[in-house]
């Protein structure tokens, strides 16, 4: 009987239900998408950030000083130490092997130009689209791309070991005639075995940096330019990271088995360098503080304000819907009189009205997750870029909390209509 | 003199339903007409039309000369505002204005508010100390009479009322009825709706309806 | 008489206006909260990219011909296009506003310590602290400019050398040199770890190049039209320079700041349409209850518009006060968002009020749509047969 009475109250009056089931789908819409992107958020922040490039950087350990000015070293390659190219695959073996999203080796040679008006400049070798082997057996596709999105092409970038250039533009701007796209330069005085080697001109690359002033070549030409082949000096790492918490700053020495577990399970850069360290041993991992450490606070003050907006925003939803089905059970006076005129009991009024109005939170909650899972891709996808996948987990959630604003929203007028006399309802005041 | 009320073959319909079936007749000023017949036999269709809440589907129905068949809606409102004073079996009061505020609003209505008049009219009706009182405070006599000051505030031609002693006892009928021979008496022109025979009596003349149609047109004797 | 009815009709359905009015005061609240915190969120999140150091470069434009021979370095750099001090800095000391956080020139020297080369960099030591705020002065000394005689350097040459506070080096560069004492360690998490820093008249002398810097860096606040504006203004000032916003950061902070602004009209957005909802919800019902009453007003010669004044009227007062109760509340709301994100005060911005009042009027007439389906009745159907 309870459940033909409650059928029965869907079939009549279906407008009037709507409305309310309408507020409750908007209002879970609202919670559900909000809850995602805020999930999200810090995922998706984190990539974004790494288009400020690499924020870690990977030097011999055993070396002596960098002369190192705006990014260029200056050193003559028979000074300091070199890292292994070979050793670069493993980068893509450690824990986080996933959270490395790319990596850059560079190697800075004084070189010498013949013809022309520059003499002097430095030969940058590193990797624009070079497919590192993996031990694993597959290949990773790596290079300035990753680590240096700032820096602006005109024509295009030199093929994987192909005797091609790129030329810095500052340097450019001092010899149009000889330094321009398509033209050949010559090396001179190298100390490898290709130390008279021809390059074509395939772009002028503006950095903002010291690099303007360079000519910026494959990996390998430089290695042979300089007599070091397989090897380079640095290497910059571009790690998705989160940012730091207590945990990550300790000393790893110094956390127990428990917390280490959960300190090399996070990818805190200090983790993650940690990982590096051990793929390449010779190497000195450092963060590029002023990269990591900001891109940390920041993260986390917006990650912040987002989950702060998010219960903001949850708390106007519920508020709104606990209005609505307030409004709702107030439109039933009549019926509640109606029904204790009768003869039912509160309790059994109440069990009614509630059954009802959990059955409308649920249905209202179940829609409004679908709706609000398509908004959070949408507003993912305008936001962002990418489209935010909606999370199941969230499904229980937005449902416990549909049924909990509805049923706080409809016990107040609930519990006053119940105890009150029923005369007055019925005479229509 | 013409007619206040002339009425030529009118006809309503709602759907299959034939309310009204060519009813003709006239009203003067002054008179009291009482409405009769059995339920359903169209008497309150009738009224409806005389007070510009419904149009007919066809004929004429002159009131104060002016064709409310052919009315638009807007003719209709000024037409309700300003020629006629309805007095309806509920009472209609708005539950949340007091009794003065009740009278005001059909002078909003209508055009401006006038504090005193509303007074005045609510002492006419013998309510001078109730005026302040909510509908939910005053007895069912004391409602209708509000309803009655409401309907006479903005000076009607006519004066419609449906069972307007439908819903009071014996001693507030009484009370209600006497006011409404002082209203005759001062000249108002009233068409009641009624179906009992010793309110009947009071009128003028009895026009009787039977199926959307005039039956009689009784004088009082 | 207007001005009665519509309190007595706000009165008489209290318990339902209360309950939109619930819905109404906490949409307004966030939003006047969000509208309040953006404004202050820009300036904030800009401040924050700050620490990534400068992010604007004055340099010498690239078309420079090489025509200052004399180089920095005889051995390695091509020669660096030189830039006149007085010139270039008095410009910047002009264009001084608030805004910028610190401005420094910047000449570089690979000289050396003994017979190992290190590069010397020539700068004004309180502005270069400023523009680096990720640095960290071990010792904690605070520099000056004018300071002479001693130098920071880098945590990478300190152990090469086994320098501290206290320490004497001597740097050389062709035939000159200067004595100078280490007044701190900077451990700076990037290439500054191997440089050491003096105040920029000893590298001159040292380099015989005098008046003369390679750059200037400057650290500018505020949002991001903002600062464009500022270095197009720099820039005009300084016509044959190359006056640049770092792009990195740029990029960086432009788009952070777009998708931030974009995210939170998003939520305002939602949260607009979910109240009009509330309302449309309230009113549909409040609808259904005044038919009897409308049907009154229609039979005692009330028109449509003058029926309809009333209910707009009513909708608006609930619109217009649950507006100002959640500007008063949004401030309290953005103040302690403040706080959580940022740990600092938010100054509330009066002109939000208005902004919210308007909307919140306009959400409550658009769920005030019901009413207008009142105008529709006919009084005859309703007053009949009850």
């Amino acid at each position: 009987m309870f459940a033909r009475i409650v059928g029965q109250s869907f079939a009549r009056n279906p407008r009037r239900k709507m409305l309310t089931v309408a507020a409750l789908v908007v209002g879970m819409a609202v919670a559900t998408a909000t809850l995602t992107i805020a999930l999200e958020v810090g995922d998706r922040m984190a990539r974004e950030f790494r288009s400020l490039g690499a924020n870690l950087l990977v030097t011999p350990q055993s070396d002596t000083l960098p002369l190192e000015i705006g990014g260029v070293d200056y050193r003559p390659v028979d000074e300091g130490a070199y890292l292994n190219e070979a050793d670069l695959g493993k980068l893509k073996t450690i824990f986080w092997r996933h959270n490395i999203l790319g990596f850059t080796p560079f190697l800075d040679v004084p070189s010498q130009l013949a013809g022309g008006r520059v003499t002097n400049t430095t030969l940058i070798g590193t990797w624009y689209e070079h497919e590192v082997p993996v031990p694993d057996g597959t290949t990773f596709k790596t290079g300035l791309g990753a680590t240096h999105p700032s820096w602006q092409i005109r024509g295009r970038w030199f093929r994987d070991g192909a005797n091609e250039a790129v030329v810095g533009a500052a340097l450019a701007a001092k010899d149009r005639e000889a330094l321009a796209i398509g033209k050949k330069i010559q090396l001179t005085h190298g100390d490898g075995a290709n130390s008279a080697a021809s390059l074509d001109v395939t772009g002028i690359v503006s950095t903002g940096g010291a690099e303007d002033n360079a000519i910026l070549v494959p990996l390998s030409v430089a290695q042979n330019y300089s007599g070091h082949p397989g090897e380079f000096r640095q290497l910059y790492v571009s790690a998705l990271t989160k940012p730091a918490d207590a945990l990550a700053d300790r000393d790893p020495k110094s956390l127990t088995p428990a917390e280490y577990d959960r300190w090399f399970c996070s990818p805190y850069i200090s983790s993650i360098s940690y990982q590096i360290q051990q793929a390449l041993p010779g190497g000195d991992v450092r963060a590029i503080r002023k990269v990591a450490d900001s891109e940390g606070r920041i993260l986390s003050r917006v990650s912040t304000l987002l989950w702060i907006v998010t219960l903001a925003a949850l708390i106007a939803a519920g508020l709104a819907v606990a209005a609505t089905s307030a409004a709702a059970v107030l439109e039933r006076r009549i019926e509640i009189g109606v029904m204790k005129a009768i003869g039912a009991t509160n309790t059994a009024v109440t069990a009614l009205f509630l059954t009802e109005h959990l059955t409308l939170a649920l249905i209202g909650g179940a829609i409004g997750f679908l709706l609000g899972a398509g908004l959070a891709r949408f507003l993912g996808a305008s936001v962002f870029g990418t489209p935010a996948s909606p999370r199941i987990i969230l499904l229980p959630v937005v449902l416990g909390l549909a049924a909990l604003v509805a049923l706080i929203g409809g016990l107040i007028p609930l519990w006053r209509a119940a105890r009150f006399d029923p005369a007055p309802i019925l005479r229509g005041e | 003199m013409a007619a206040l009320v002339q009425i030529e073959n009118l006809r309503k319909e709602f759907g299959n339903v034939r309310a009204l079936d060519g009813v003709t007749f006239t009203v003067e000023a002054g008179e009291w007409i009482a409405i009769m017949g059995p339920s359903g036999s169209g008497k309150t269709t009738l009224i409806n039309i005389l007070g510009g809440l419904d149009s007919p589907t066809s004929g004429k129905a002159v009131v104060d000369g002016t064709d409310v068949a052919r009315l638009d809606e807007a003719g209709l409102t000024r037409f309700r505002a300003e020629k006629i004073g309805f007095v309806f079996q509920q009472f209609h009061l708005v539950s949340y204005l007091t009794a003065l505020e009740n009278v005001m609003l059909a002078q909003y209505f209508h055009s401006t508010t006038d504090e005193g008049e509303a007074r005045a009219a609510l002492e006419r009706v013998g309510l001078a100390d109730r005026i302040d009182h909510l509908p939910s405070e005053l007895s069912g006599g004391e409602q209708q009479r509000v309803a009655v000051a409401r309907a006479l505030i903005n000076q009607p031609k006519l004066i419609l009322a449906d069972e307007p002693t439908g819903n009071l006892d014996e001693a507030n009928e009484e009370i209600v009825l006497r006011l409404f021979r002082e209203l005759h008496a001062e000249g108002h022109t009233i068409l009641m709706v009624t179906h009992a025979h010793s309110i009947g009596q009071l009128a003028d003349r009895r026009i009787d309806l039977a199926h959307g149609r005039l039956a009689q047109v009784k004088l009082r004797v | 008489m207007f001005g009665r009815l519509l309190w007595k009709m706000l009165r008489s359905n209290r318990g339902r206006l209360a309950v939109a009015l619930v819905a109404v005061a906490s949409g307004a609240t966030v939003i006047s909260a969000l509208l309040n915190l953006q404004f202050d969120i820009e300036r904030k999140l800009t401040q924050e990219f700050r620490a990534f150091g400068a992010n604007v470069v004055i340099s010498r434009a690239g078309s420079a011909e090489g025509a200052d021979a004399s180089q920095s370095t005889p051995e390695v750099r091509g020669s660096p296009a030189l830039m006149d001090q007085a010139a270039v800095l008095g410009q910047v000391e002009k264009m001084q506003t608030p805004d910028v956080v610190a401005a420094a020139p910047y000449l570089y020297v690979v000289a050396r310590v003994g017979d190992v080369p290190i590069v010397a960099v020539g700068t004004w030591l309180d502005q270069a602290r400023k523009l680096q705020p990720t640095w960290k002065l071990t010792g904690g000394w605070d520099p000056s400019r004018a300071d002479e005689g001693r130098c920071l350097v880098g945590r990478n040459v300190a152990r090469q050398f086994q320098l501290a506070p206290g320490s004497e080096i001597e740097l050389k560069y062709l035939a000159n040199s200067a004595h100078l004492r280490v007044a701190d360690v900077v451990d700076a998490g990037g290439a500054e770890d191997n440089q050491i820093f003096v105040n920029l008249p000893v590298v001159q002398k040292l380099a015989a190049l005098d008046g003369r810097i390679e750059l200037v860096q400057l650290s500018v606040s505020g949002t991001g039209p903002g600062i464009g504006n500022y270095v197009s203004r720099l820039a005009s000032s300084l016509p044959g320079y190359d006056v640049r916003p770092v792009r990195q950061v740029a990029e960086a902070e432009g788009n952070l700041l777009d998708r931030t602004r974009l995210l939170i009209l998003s939520m305002v957005v939602l949260i607009l349409v979910l109240t009009a909802l509330c309302v449309l919800a309230t009113m549909a019902a409040l609808a259904m209850e005044r038919r009897k009453n409308v049907g009154l007003m229609k039979a005692l010669g009330g028109s449509i518009s003058r029926i309809m004044e009333l209910f707009l009227a009513e909708v608006s007062v609930l619109g217009a006060v649950g507006g100002l109760i959640g500007c008063i509340a949004g401030v309290a709301l953005a103040e302690w968002m403040g706080r959580r994100v940022f740990g600092t005060s938010i100054t509330p911005r009066w002109d939000v009020f208005p902004l919210t009042i308007a909307m919140m009027v306009g959400v409550a007439l658009a769920g005030a749509l019901p009413l207008r389906l009142l105008g529709k009745i006919r009084p005859a159907v309703i007053l009949r047969g009850e």
